[in-house]
């Protein structure tokens, strides 16, 4: 609001939380674009010549695959320093949405205030109750659901590889290799949305709250406020 | 004593050279993906394993599978298997008729208690005790159960015995059901496809009569010596895919060259089947290679996926007429519209605060 104090700066995001975004942003990015064009090749190749001549999707399926074990990586990363970083506003830590209390108090204030109900902003240093389950929603479901599916739908092609015995139980279990591909594709969409949302949340904060939340993922630092 | 009849009894009288048997016998194991070291073994088993007797079950189907099965590419492969198997009940094929091969059928069960195989192509309705199919008096899902319990093993032949095909795809008015998901104490094999390929029929039999035991499975119970790969991987047209050389559609310069399917609804990236390896009508060709995009007919639920010639049409879970793209595109518009109003909301609900807490703040 317009009477708080900017009291100080603390430091919040810490190195590994910054480079897990940007890496996840930058291929969550090129993961979607480049699966969303081979789902659906706007182009074709120049009219003759020969086959052998071309790579344009074979290589789009190599940028994809080798983004989703830089992503795959980046992700485990990101659990390893949610479980054992011991960072306070990187962890899980107090997130227990399958206990009843966690949906208590401080989830329905921050519900309330983003629905416009209250005219109180809850202030948190790192993630309100109400990101907390959007990311767990979106980040953390979306990609593990994309890393399974994405590993069935890759050990696809060398049927009893490595791959295929550590996923291919994924095929039965949906149904089809269709069905797994559609659920590849349509789970993907889950980042588009996300990415709308995410990045329309951090602005507002940042014109509401002015804690400086958007530079924050680059330099790791927030203001505290104080009403 | 009954004397029992081999392969080799019949192979003899019916004056098939033995060069032609032993190629036979060297095809079938190139096609199973057996070593050379095992075709001795399938001539010894042709030669003095008993016949086994086959019965073959029709319940909702259109006959395509046995179309395919009499249709073996091997000269003389379909008669052999025909004779080798003692396909002692079959609709179709038998010259009997009426009570008398109703008795056959029983006859055999009593004689060759756990000893037959019963082979199955169709499905069986459940819907109204299985009235929508009817043998002899009797609905074909008790029959298929009364023929299955004494079975040494049943063979789901195509997608319908397989799957459910056409027959239970979606509303499913009959309420058909897959073989597998009405015997469950059987070893079961699955042979999808619409029809399945001659030689993967004749393939699984050999390899039944050989062994005595079903070929390896794989996890939707097929073998997977024929079904291990998509049609994608072992397309012939690949390099086209890889260079991202497409038909657009049916009369353009791509069709006519020969280029990849992939943008005119090609399911081979997600079929499992020989179709572009072993081909079909004694190898001649398959659908890509005639220029039509896979349909996937070996494919659970294939009918459900949506038009042939769209890729990724449906999300046969969600709603019909529903890509993929569509549902994404609707839910991040939603997102955009939703965070549009959204933020009307928060710059109306911060220009009242402004006002309320500073009234005289400076302009």
């Amino acid at each position: 609001m317009a009477n708080v104090n900017l009291v100080k700066e603390r430091y919040i995001w810490r190195l590994p939380v910054r480079i897990y975004h940007w890496i996840n942003a930058i291929l969550v990015s090129i993961l979607f674009l480049t699966g969303l064009y081979f789902a659906s090749p706007l182009f074709s190749a120049p009219q003759g010549g020969e086959a052998t001549w071309y790579h344009g999707m074979a290589w789009l399926r190599y940028i994809h695959l080798s983004s989703a074990y830089l992503f795959f990586a980046n992700f485990i990363f990101r659990m390893y320093w949610a479980l054992f970083g011991g960072d306070k506003y990187a962890r899980f830590g107090g997130f227990k949405p399958w206990k009843f209390k966690w949906w208590g108090k401080p989830f329905k204030e921050q519900m309330a205030s983003y629905l416009f109900l209250t005219s109180k902003e809850p202030h948190y240093m790192g993630h309100n109750p109400v990101a907390a389950i959007m990311y767990f929603i979106f980040v953390l479901c979306g990609s593990i659901i994309m890393i399974i599916t994405g590993f069935a739908l890759y050990s696809e092609n060398n049927p009893g590889g490595f791959l295929a015995v550590l996923f291919g139980w994924v095929i039965p279990l949906v149904g089809s290799s269709y069905n797994l591909h559609s659920i590849h594709h349509l789970t993907a969409w889950l980042f588009p949305v996300f990415f709308i949302t995410h990045i329309y949340a951090v602005v507002r904060h940042d014109i509401v709250d002015r804690t400086s939340v958007t530079s924050s993922m680059i330099t790791g630092y927030k203001v505290e406020l104080e009403e | 004593m009954k004397k029992i009849e081999t392969f080799a009894g019949v192979f003899k009288a019916r004056g098939v050279e033995r060069r032609d048997f032993l190629k036979f016998c060297s095809l079938i194991s190139v096609s199973l993906g057996l070593a050379p070291a095992l075709v001795p073994r399938i001539v010894h088993a042709m030669e003095h394993k008993p016949r086994i007797p086959v019965l073959w079950l029709h319940g909702l189907e259109c006959t395509c599978c046995t179309e395919s099965f009499i249709r073996s590419s091997h000269p003389i492969a379909a008669d052999m298997i025909l004779n080798m198997i003692s396909l002692d009940y079959d609709d179709t094929l038998n010259a009997a008729a009426g009570h008398q091969f109703e008795e056959i059928r029983k006859q055999i069960m009593e004689e060759y208690k756990g000893k037959y195989i019963l082979a199955v192509e169709g499905n069986a309705p459940l819907k109204d005790n299985g009235v929508y199919c009817m043998v002899g008096g009797q609905s074909f899902t008790s029959m298929l159960k009364e023929t299955a319990e004494n079975a040494m093993a049943v063979i789901s032949w195509g997608s319908c015995a397989s799957f459910g095909c056409v027959q239970n795809a979606k509303p499913n008015p009959t309420g058909a059901v897959p073989i597998h998901k009405i015997i469950k104490n059987k070893p079961i094999v699955n042979v999808p496809g619409c029809p399945p390929i001659a030689e993967v029929m004749t393939g699984v039999i050999t390899h039944l009569l050989t062994f005595g035991k079903l070929p390896e499975l794989d996890r939707l119970n097929r073998p997977k010596a024929f079904y291990g790969t998509r049609i994608h991987d072992k397309c012939y047209r690949r390099p086209f895919f890889d260079a991202g050389m497409f038909v657009e559609n049916f009369d353009d310069e791509g069709t006519r060259k020969g280029w990849c399917l992939y943008k005119m609804g090609c399911k081979g990236p997600t079929t499992y089947n020989s179709c572009s390896t072993i081909m079909w009508n004694e190898g001649t060709s398959f659908p890509i290679k005639s220029g039509h995009p896979c349909i996937g007919c070996s494919e659970p639920g294939f009918w459900d996926n949506g038009p042939f010639y769209t890729r990724l049409a449906e999300v046969p879970f969600v709603a019909s007429d529903s890509g993929a793209d569509k549902v994404g595109m609707y839910a991040v518009g939603a997102a955009a519209a939703g965070m549009a109003v959204h933020a009307v909301g928060t710059a109306i609900k911060k220009a009242k605060n402004d006002s309320d807490s500073n009234p005289t703040q400076e302009g």
